[in-house]
């Protein structure tokens, strides 16, 4: 049984998703050829402070919204543990104390086109989990309080009677914030909550979830891939790659002082709008197969830092970094070149 | 001065529907020098890739091009018949459009496929083509193409399958590109080096690149010059540095102000309220009226036409007008 530090809301512990990506029996018995696994999640390890908005970063297939899943509980961990609040939201033991938690815990979705049903009146929509829970019985209370959260995410109450396809995708996803508040959630888990909407929509959307926040006290599980995004959201950072977390860092250092060689390669990719003509180093390759990843440091194949280590055995997270280079300081001489 | 690639006067798209004829382009024009590249950005729903769609001729029926005119070269193609409007496009007017996986045959090899092009529009025989077509994988960088290009394209990721449209846009040396959204599927890393060849490429060849995209990202690192579109219109035109470090149209400056960077550190985002307007209902006047800070009575009355501003085009009575009329 794991137990919390002090002063962590939401602990993930070694978490580990293991997918069975085999081909069908039949075939496979024919082929000779043996069960094929995909490690998803491969050992995270994170802690989010109440208050805070701890942000996953990293680009397609590296696992960051299959740590969310896991996190809310949609998906089932292979192994590790997931805690919020003191209680265990993986272990089967105490689960009328899940069940009271789980109301506390929402997720918001990337797509308000597809996690909105069409055929239900927004007002039942955001309804759905305060029914769900009883915390409202009498069908005034709940018109009233579904008014208000209509209020509050920036729609007038009177747009609950309408339907999802009368409202363009940021009111969609004001419709789908709204319905995680319902419940009363203080725990947020947002999957790429802006990356379906327009960028004069996503500010809207993210200064309203700034806004609550600062409101409301939630906490945030924030995924994206947009590290520019995360820069304006997250407090703490996590930059995922190939199922694991390269590092963690508080999201203002990150952007000044980028510890991991992926990190800063992301940070490099990302293209210059205010033509600061800063200096950058061309990002190299691409993410490989998670199906059968490199050996030793996953990363190992686009590293400018490379060496025989790092091809061999897997870097431990140490002072929130996984790099074998970082630890034996050699990302200086990568500094250097830099600037040079 | 030289004589633009491409030119577009006036140009205007309608929709005939059962509501009535809607305007989705309404009155654009640009132009496009040997070489240079011209960003065109917007929000969904503004115009943007209807605008390259009605340059190469591919607006279906209920579409169609209502007025103007688009030179290549000093002569006009939209009138074009069919047949000749096709040997244009892939000789001409190369394009790369967003997803790689849709735009490449999943039947045919790539071999195949690039061969089949560079036969098309040029009279090289088989072996040659096959040559050339190898020469076009090493352009774009693939690793390994005497191998490779005998592979389908679900054997390449999406990066790769990316590079080897780029080579099917480049296989005829077209005088202009237009590549729609070419990276918006893939992923930062990955955009990076696509930007970075599409560039090199182009200027390597001294082709013409019109990129339509809605990342300001990728024009900022990209463009020469960028349009920037709302509603159908074009609210203001300019050297690349100066719309984005200097944008005047209130719509392009709240734009801006919206992206999130690296480098600011402002902590709210500016916000432009609500969304673009359905072509169902377009504002009488600017499109943009009801969303601007800045709107006075004229803006509600008359659409403004482009004039100049320093070195850009904007489309806003408050430069006409000045200031002292919107109080």
């Amino acid at each position: 049984m794991t137990t919390q530090p002090p002063d962590a809301f939401v602990t993930v512990r070694d978490l580990r998703k293991v997918f069975d990506v085999s081909k069908p029996w039949l075939e496979r018995t024919i082929e000779r050829a043996p069960k094929q696994f995909l490690k998803a999640v491969d050992g995270v390890t994170f802690d989010i402070r109440k208050g805070e908005t701890f942000a996953l970063v990293g680009e397609s297939g590296s696992g960051k919204s299959t740590v969310a899943r896991m996190v809310v509980g949609l998906l089932p961990a292979t192994d590790g543990t997931v805690m919020v609040d003191g209680i265990s939201m993986t272990e089967t033991a105490n689960s009328a104390a899940r069940e009271k938690l789980r109301r506390r815990i929402q997720m918001i979705f990337q797509d308000p086109y597809a996690s909105l049903n069409p055929r239900w009146r927004v007002q039942d929509i955001i309804a759905e989990p305060i029914r769900a829970f009883n915390l409202l019985s009498s069908q005034k209370d709940i018109a009233d309080r579904v008014g208000e959260l209509l209020t509050l995410v920036g729609l007038s109450p009177l747009d609950g009677v309408k339907f999802p396809h009368q409202f363009s995708g940021g009111q969609r996803q004001r419709v789908a914030i709204a319905r995680a508040l319902a419940s009363n959630a203080e725990f947020i888990v947002c999957d790429e909550p802006t990356s379906a909407l327009d960028v004069s929509v996503q500010a809207q959307i993210l200064n309203l979830m700034r806004d609550l926040q600062d409101r409301m006290g939630l906490t945030y599980l924030f995924i994206s891939h947009n590290l520019a995004v995360v820069r304006h959201m997250a407090s703490t950072i996590g930059v995922m790659y190939l199922g694991r977390l390269a590092e963690v860092s508080p999201a203002k250092e990150m952007f000044r002082n980028p510890r991991h060689p992926y990190t800063r390669m992301l940070l490099d990719a990302v293209p210059d709008l205010g033509m600061s003509g800063r200096a950058r180093i061309p990002v190299q390759g691409e993410i490989p197969s998670p199906i059968n990843p490199p050996s030793g440091c996953t990363f190992h194949p686009r590293c400018p830092l490379v060496m025989d280590r790092c091809r061999a055995e897997a870097p431990l997270a140490i002072d929130g970094v996984a790099c074998h280079a970082v630890q034996e300081g050699r990302q200086s001489a990568m500094a250097a070149r830099k600037s040079a | 001065m030289t004589q633009p690639v491409l030119s577009v006067r006036n140009l205007k798209v309608e929709f005939v529907t059962r509501r009535g004829i809607l305007r989705a382009i309404d009155d654009i024009s640009f132009d496009i020098a040997p070489g240079e590249v011209l960003g065109v950005v917007g929000e969904s729903g503004a115009g943007k890739s209807l605008t390259g769609t009605a340059i190469i001729g591919l607006i279906d029926p209920p579409g169609r091009i209502a007025g103007g005119e688009v030179l290549l070269q000093g002569s006009r193609i939209d009138n074009l018949p069919k047949e000749a409007m096709r040997r244009i496009r892939g000789k001409r007017i190369g394009m790369i459009f967003q997803d790689p996986l849709t735009s490449l045959n999943p039947l045919f090899r790539i071999s195949e496929q690039l061969v089949e092009t560079i036969q098309t529009h040029t009279d090289m025989n088989a072996q040659q083509a096959r040559e050339r077509a190898i020469g076009l994988l090493t352009e774009v960088g693939i690793p390994a193409p005497e191998k490779r290009i005998d592979g389908y394209p679900h054997e390449f990721s999406g990066g790769m399958r990316q590079r080897v449209v780029i080579a099917l846009a480049l296989a005829a040396e077209p005088e202009l590109i237009i590549a729609d959204e070419p990276t918006t599927a893939l992923d930062v890393s990955v955009q990076a080096q696509i930007i970075t060849l599409l560039k090199k490429l182009c200027r390597e060849r001294g082709t013409a690149v019109m990129l339509v995209t809605h990342d300001m990202g990728v024009i900022a690192e990209t463009a020469d010059r960028v349009a920037v579109m709302y509603a159908g219109r074009i609210a203001e035109i300019g050297p690349v540095r100066e719309v984005v470090q200097h944008a005047r149209h209130p719509y392009a400056k709240g734009l801006m102000g919206a992206i999130p960077t690296l480098e600011t550190a402002a902590d709210r985002l500016t916000q432009i309220p609500g969304s673009m307007p359905r072509l169902t209902a377009i504002p009488k006047g600017c499109a943009f009226n009801p969303r601007c800070s800045e709107a006075f009575a004229r803006c509600f009355v008359e659409r403004p036409d482009p004039i100049p501003v320093g070195v850009s085009q904007v489309a806003c009575w408050l430069y006409k007008y000045g200031k002292e009329a919107a109080a």
